[in-house]
């Protein structure tokens, strides 16, 4: 099977960037340098091409008590133009998916489900609607999404659209949803619209100074935030309470997954935890965890923290903040500590 | 275009050697090699003292990304290492040729597999 591109193939390939698969598609993993752009989203505005992100609509008088049933948030409690991040989980309580569900109004709302997972949320949304009276239409293949993130981020967005967005807010101008979202931990917004318009914002917002950022420089800076990979720090048997999101669930509402999560409740159970390595090195997904001499667990993400300039990572432990414990890169116990995310 | 200096001996696996006038050879990855690795953030360098077999594991070169293990492209004993890398590994990819050298052997071969710069600059075509 031929990877899928998005319209923006050839000004990537020009602009320098090595192509990668993920997740069935052709992407940019970096343009100049990991460090480099992840320097740029933290002190100037970075710009991605997220496009292989998905986008489902689901419209309707019940939209509101549905997604209120499909997701752990209440969504009654959301207002027009409101941006929630929360999980979707199946009746085990284990996560499908996380997503921003994007409230346009009380009528009509908008998932953004991982790339990998585009097909399994339009799946599981269709087979849990009978009861409601909701339409919903997956337009993946054909919106785009950009992601303008930064220090420098709002400026560009003033300059670009002559528009401003607050944080977890969203506006629709024209076609296009322009939200005060993105997964850096940086000032900045998400463009979301037709495919054919992708051109337009973003050459003009490159033209204007924002450093094209590939996927590598994503997961760094998503990782110093201790924000979740899905297919890496959950991939299919891992509670919103054992990742440490317990904020995201509103206990006052019905959903799917409730059950399973009241129950865990009163039990003890590993968290995903920060893991901060003391001596030098980089941690990689999968590098052993010791506590007393004893394996306890693996890491999920690791990487370099270009910003602490020490080995990062995330691993479901049960030990205090604080604990030492060693990592085990390439043979060598390495010492580290728990710490909480986020790293900065 | 990646730089390939004359002067220098290179092996299949990126690697460039100068030999002195004593027969020491320093060794450091090339400037192709260094631009596929991208960003260096972290090198394991070999103790002085420590000897290899042409084709060893000798060092690692750590990328945000991965990490890369650098061969020993002679037998032979280091005799110095580039310290500087431990604090400051971004060298390699800054000056792949000169500052960001790696260790120093002395050779008790030979240089046998080893290509010139036209031969190198080939490979990597």
């Amino acid at each position: 099977m031929s990877l899928r591109r998005t319209p923006l193939s050839k000004q990537h390939i020009e602009l320098g960037a090595k192509m990668v698969d993920f997740a069935g598609w052709e992407m940019p993993i970096q343009y100049s340098s990991i460090i480099t752009e992840h320097n740029a989203v933290r002190k100037a505005a970075g710009i991605f091409d997220v496009s292989h992100m998905g986008q489902i609509f689901v419209r309707g008088p019940d939209a509101v008590k549905f997604l209120s049933y499909i997701t752990t948030w209440n969504m009654e409690r959301q207002k027009d133009g409101d941006c929630r991040y929360c999980h979707i989980l199946n009746e085990n309580g284990h996560i499908i998916d996380d997503t921003i569900l994007y409230t346009i109004n009380a009528n009509e709302y908008l998932l953004v489900p991982n790339a990998s997972k585009i097909s399994e949320i339009r799946d599981w949304l269709l087979n849990n609607s009978n009861d409601f009276d909701v339409t919903i239409e997956d337009l993946s293949d054909t919106y785009f999404c950009l992601a303008l993130q930064g220090p420098e981020a709002p400026r560009l967005l003033g300059q670009h659209l002559n528009t401003s967005v607050n944080s977890f807010q969203l506006k629709t101008l024209n076609e296009v949803i322009v939200s005060g979202t993105g997964y850096t931990g940086e000032l900045g917004c998400e463009i979301i619209g037709p495919l054919d318009q992708i051109e337009f914002h973003w050459e003009a917002l490159v033209d204007m100074g924002a450093i094209p950022i590939g996927l590598g420089a994503r997961d760094t800076l998503r990782l110093e935030k201790g924000y979740l990979l899905s297919g890496q720090d959950f991939k299919g048997m891992e509670t919103t309470l054992e990742t440490n999101y317990a904020w995201v669930i509103d206990w006052d509402h019905e959903f799917i997954g409730r059950e399973a999560l009241i129950s865990q409740k009163q039990t003890k159970y590993p968290k995903l935890s920060g893991i901060l390595l003391e001596d030098r090195g980089v941690l990689r997904p999968g590098c052993s965890v010791y506590y007393n001499n004893n394996k306890i667990s693996e890491l999920t993400s690791g990487s370099l923290s270009p910003t602490l300039r020490k080995g990062i990572g995330l691993s479901y432990i049960d030990l205090a903040i604080g604990s030492k414990i060693t990592i085990v890169v390439r043979g060598k116990h390495l010492n580290g500590r728990v710490v909480r995310t986020p790293f900065l | 275009m990646s730089e390939v200096p004359d002067n220098l001996s290179y092996t299949k696996d990126h690697e460039w050697m100068l030999i002195d006038d004593d027969g020491k050879v320093r060794v450091g990855i090339t400037d192709y090699a260094q631009d596929a690795l991208s960003d260096v953030v972290f090198m394991e360098l070999p103790e002085i003292g420590s000897k290899f077999s042409e084709g060893d594991v000798m060092a690692v070169a750590e990328s945000v990304k991965a990490a890369s293990d650098i061969y020993a492209p002679v037998s032979g004993e280091i005799v110095e290492v580039n310290d500087k890398l431990e604090e400051s590994p971004e060298l390699i990819n800054e000056s792949p040729y000169e500052f960001g050298w790696m260790v120093v052997m002395i050779s008790d071969n030979k240089l046998k597999n080893t290509l010139d710069s036209e031969s190198y600059r080939k490979l990597i075509d």
